[in-house]
């Protein structure tokens, strides 16, 4: 478990928006369930 | 990837686009691909997120020649590039993410058009997937590199304070420094709501401490004392008021604590208004609470930070202090014309030169090294909502190259925690080293002025007892 890489403190804490502005929290969306963040270039 | 959401889903998971042009563009980008409601969309178009998980930026990533490769296979996939958005050359990647926030699998996009294969993602959703292993130290020449490049780099201020300055200077960073368990110490951060202050509380509550956030405003201060708890798990974080301007107010703050022990003294709330503020107390806001107030509160709390073993006060100042030399004429601005940038900066200096004012007495009022530990900081350029308040104008040509606040708040973190032999009373630090206090000449005070102002804040901070009296 000790040498298990650490999500940076950075990220769990941060809070982006929805394009309808509302907010999340990045820790909730792996709170309960797996997920698969995807970091795109660009919109189209 | 969208066409495999069916394959996510079965594997119990969440798939989540954070894309860095505006809200308008990612409700285009919805529409135009029929996204599935099931996919969460998200925009950050500071790019905080893409920093924070480390994901690449660069001209030559995004012009390389495999752009055309990429771009051909795109097209011929039925991709269209619509309109340039967001940060052209930032490029992206993958995290998979399991419950706990155990990281499974990472993809950082090298060139533009690259992509994670699909079945490494799908690998990672297994559930005997293997947690990723931490990335080992720099290597010796990489620290020499780095090293080499700040003696370069770091006198342009710009190319040290802003993020690429972090991430440079990180390469020296010792993590084992941060290795500790803070169970049983106590740690009380002023202007815990938000930025550096928040961020410095949320990192001691978890390395286990208790930790008191002082905040003026308690709608603000409750919630952070939720989101630190939730995220940390730490039950013992509490909140207590205190404008920290107001000798009223720090004085019935430091009678709640007087019988507490203080391990850790984080002096961080700041203020920068537009305008001239005289306090209840009759000082000029900025200076009351800078100097004034934070001087009467280490004055109340010494008893506490003397039952600590190891006890720490970080005053958290500004990379502006540099440009003003301590100053005491017309402290409270009633001659002149107000300016807040300048009163800010003076006060940062002050709070400098108080720090080391601090370790000379406790020096010599303690054997050896069984004081406490009095330093100063500055976390170089943050994205803090008060820079976004107070300097919009600063935020909006800055804000690409700004730190995160977690950045800003690591050398306060490093300051509190780290073995107290690598410490100096009285030093000035920035990201995690001790800095000179000076990079223009004319701004060094003499002993004689420093002496006259140690005796002024002595003075001014008396007030409180003639309160009492």
């Amino acid at each position: 478990m000790g040498d298990e890489m650490k999500l940076d403190r950075n990220l769990s804490g941060l809070i982006l928006e929805r394009p309808t502005g509302e907010p999340v929290s990045l820790a909730d969306l792996w709170r309960e369930r797996p997920v698969v963040l995807v970091w795109i270039r660009h919109f189209g | 990837m969208r066409d495999r959401l069916s394959e996510i889903r079965t594997a119990g998971a969440s798939l989540v686009l954070i894309g860095n042009g505006s809200p308008d563009f990612a409700r285009a980008f919805r529409e135009d691909l029929s996204l599935d409601e099931d996919i969460a969309l998200l925009v950050d178009p500071a790019l905080r997120s893409y920093r924070a998980a480390g994901m690449r930026r660069g001209y030559r990533e995004v012009l390389s020649p495999r752009l055309a490769t990429n771009a051909w296979r795109a097209l011929r996939a039925g991709h269209r590039q619509g309109a340039v958005q967001g940060d052209p050359f930032q490029l992206g990647g993958v995290l998979v993410i399991q419950p706990g926030g155990v990281v499974v699998y990472r993809y950082v996009s090298q060139v533009a058009g690259d992509r994670a294969p699909f079945d490494e993602i799908l690998a990672a959703l297994a559930p005997d997937s293997v947690p990723l292993a931490s990335a080992s130290e720099p290597s010796a020449l990489v620290r020499l590199g780095a090293e080499a490049l700040s003696k370069v780099l770091d006198p342009t201020i710009l190319f040290s304070f802003d993020r690429t300055g972090f991430a440079r200077h990180a390469l020296g960073f010792d993590s084992a420094d941060l290795e500790r368990d803070l169970t049983g110490c106590r740690a009380i951060v002023t202007g815990a709501n938000s930025g550096i202050g928040f961020e410095t509380a949320l990192a001691l509550a978890d390395l286990g401490a208790e930790v008191v956030l002082a905040c003026r405003s308690e709608v603000r201060g409750q919630t952070a004392l939720e989101t630190i708890r939730e995220r940390t798990g730490n039950r013992r974080v509490s909140l207590e008021r205190l404008d920290v301007s107001s000798l009223t107010d720090v004085c019935a703050f430091a009678a709640r604590q007087s019988n507490e022990r203080v391990d850790i003294l984080v002096h961080n709330a700041g203020i920068l208004p537009s305008e001239r503020i005289e306090t209840p107390d009759g000082f000029e806001a900025t200076f009351a609470t800078h100097v004034v107030g934070p001087h009467l509160l280490t004055r109340l709390l010494e008893p506490g930070l003397d039952r600590s073993d190891d006890a720490r006060v970080v005053w958290v100042s500004s990379g502006g202090m540099y440009t003003r030399k301590l100053d005491l004429r017309d402290l409270q601005w009633e001659r002149r014309r107000y300016d807040g940038v300048l009163a800010y900066a003076q006060t940062k200096r002050m709070q400098v030169v108080l720090a080391q004012i601090w370790a000379e007495r406790i020096g010599a009022s303690h054997t050896g090294n069984s004081g406490p530990c009095v330093v100063s900081m500055h976390p170089g350029w943050a994205d803090t909502p008060s820079v976004a308040s107070a300097l919009p104008g600063f935020r909006r040509v800055t804000e690409a190259i700004l730190r995160t606040p977690a950045e800003g708040a690591d050398t306060v973190v490093w300051l509190a925690v780290a073995p107290r032999e690598k410490l100096e009373p009285g030093g000035f630090y920035f990201d995690r080293k001790r800095r000179t206090t000076h990079l223009l000449p004319w701004t060094r005070e003499q002993a004689a002025e420093r002496e006259a102002f140690g005796r002024l804040v002595d003075r001014y901070a008396a007030r409180d007892r003639e309160k009492t009296d």
